[in-house]
């Protein structure tokens, strides 16, 4: 019983800090209707960025995450208004080069990374990277409990940003009628670039949250992206709620797989439980709270 | 006020505009009409800056607006109330009023504006907290120019308001753009609901196969032998 409680709450605080990465992702998929295949790699350099600080100058992840940020929301930004928006407005044959687009900023941030870092795996160790707090029976890591509270206070940052702000409130309404937005005065490409800063600077947020959980290596970035793109399918396309409902569950499935069958099948329950939802749940649980 | 000259306007290869001229004065209420496909929208889209224009002009208040960015237009004061209303479905009834004042003049006098459009249309009161996209049609059309009249427009474009709704929510819709013209918004209205709207307007145009066909009017048009014949059935 302790065992599964454990399991459970390790899951869950994973989960929380999933779901920042994969709100990331949602709120770039619902402005400009993409599947951002590089965002994987932009948690990837947000680690790094994170890390870099780390080794250089001892600056702590939970501090050096604020420099992660803001430097992650400046590549994003950049990525939006000179690459992608760049395809947005041409007229092409393939719709789909945006997204090919992003695979191919993927592979030049994680080659990048490799050119600068090496291959090597590493990671940060702290004094509480392996520093354990007992619940009854049951021990559970500390930088899982404080990553998942800072996720948590993000995401309600977040929430609150997107209901109470007016341009919140314009990049939901761009998501929802880019058109409508214009002819109200809102500046659509304006807002498209925010929205992919934020979502970068989101996915750094996450990342650097992980890292003291995480080896980091360049090609991590690919692990990220696929999690992001279940937990974003699993909650219903472009809602917010949805990303942390799903970021939960994906984080509870690997727990429960990791324990109960085995530590390398743990990814396999996840795609599962993917593949599930895909066949039986199309809309995601989204659609179960709709109805 | 709103001064179009020989407008050309087409999408790709395919002109859809040839040498539209048209006129709103200040305070006016005028209808632009015409059967589907007629380029009533395209004209509409042309003004608000959605498309380029090949040839021709657009003034607004003097100044040259024929090229400027759709965001830019609506700052100008020209508010554009799209067809098929395009509320924002995931927002409540209130964060789509309030998305309507986005620019500094509208954003001061917010909550003063919302209480006259809520004295406009009490039902949008009622219903603030609820989210646009379960509204019914009529109330969903009411938001719409509540959303438009949030920005305080100095002119006001209606893009077929009346489109599926019901006659007597139809009759109310075009009492309650009357009443927003008396209270001094210019107007310029775009129908295919013939009859009504002439005994509204001071003005009308008649469109076809994009290009300006008749003007005058309401009465004028009324009594026309080829709107009677073509529009109104007689």
């Amino acid at each position: 019983m302790e065992l599964f409680g454990q399991t459970v709450i390790c899951g869950i605080l994973l989960g929380g800090m999933y779901a920042l990465i994969a709100i990331g992702m949602t709120l770039i998929m619902g402005v400009m209707k993409i599947i951002n295949l590089a965002h994987g790699a932009l948690v990837m350099v947000g680690m790094y960025v994170t890390y870099f600080c780390f080794q250089e100058f001892g600056i702590d992840p939970y501090f050096g995450m604020f420099l992660s940020m803001p430097v992650l929301f400046f590549i994003g930004c950049l990525i939006q208004k000179y690459m992608i928006n760049r395809l947005v407005e041409v007229e092409s044959i393939l719709p789909e080069n945006q997204v090919l687009l992003t695979v191919g900023i993927m592979l030049v941030l994680t080659e990048a990374a490799r050119l600068i870092f090496k291959s090597d795996y590493r990671s940060v160790a702290t004094g509480y990277s392996s520093s354990t707090v007992f619940l009854g029976g049951m021990s559970i890591s500390v930088p899982m409990v404080i990553g998942f509270f800072i996720a948590m206070v993000f995401t309600f940052l977040l929430h609150l940003f997107l209901t109470k702000t007016d341009l919140g409130k314009s990049i939901r309404a761009t998501s929802q009628d880019r058109d409508a937005a214009t002819y109200l005065g809102v500046n659509a490409s304006r807002i498209t670039m925010i929205t992919f800063g934020i979502g970068s600077a989101l996915a750094a947020t996450g990342g650097s949250l992980l890292l003291p959980l995480f080896y980091l290596w360049p090609d991590i970035g690919h692990l990220f992206t696929a999690k992001s793109f279940i937990i974003t399918i699993l909650g219903g396309m472009g809602s917010t709620m949805g990303a942390i409902i799903g970021g939960l569950i994906l984080g509870m499935a690997e727990s429960l797989g990791a324990t109960y069958i085995s530590m390398g099948y743990k990814d396999m329950v996840g795609l599962v439980i993917f593949l599930l939802v895909l066949l039986f749940l199309p809309g995601g649980f989204r659609s179960l709270a709709k109805r | 006020m709103l001064n179009i000259k020989n407008l050309d306007v087409s999408y790709k290869d395919l002109q859809v505009l040839w040498d539209v001229s048209l006129e709103v004065k200040q305070g006016e209420l005028v209808v632009l009409l015409g059967a589907n496909g007629a380029g009533k929208t395209t004209t509409l889209n042309a003004i608000s800056g959605l498309l380029t224009v090949i040839k021709g002009s657009i003034e607004f208040l003097g100044k040259d607006i024929t090229s400027m960015a759709g965001y830019k237009i609506a700052g100008l004061g020209i508010v554009h109330v799209p067809e098929g209303r395009r509320l924002f479905p995931e927002m409540t009834v209130r964060e789509n009023l309030e998305m309507g004042s986005l620019f500094p003049q509208a954003k001061a006098k917010r909550n003063e504006t919302m209480k006259k459009v809520f004295e406009f249309f009490p039902i949008l009161q009622e219903k603030q907290n609820q989210e646009a996209g379960t509204l019914s049609g009529g109330q969903q059309q009411m938001l719409a120019i509540g959303r438009g009249l949030m920005a305080l427009p100095k002119l006001l474009i209606l893009d077929e308001p009346s489109l599926g709704l019901a006659p007597v929510l139809v009759k109310q819709i075009f009492e309650i753009v009357n009443e927003i013209n008396s209270h001094g918004v210019t107007v310029l209205l775009v129908e295919q609901n013939v009859a009504q709207t002439l005994n509204l307007c001071h003005r009308a145009y008649v469109m076809e196969n994009g290009r300006i066909t008749l003007q005058g009017s309401g009465a004028e048009l009324l009594n026309n032998q080829h709107v009677k014949e073509a529009y109104l059935g007689i």
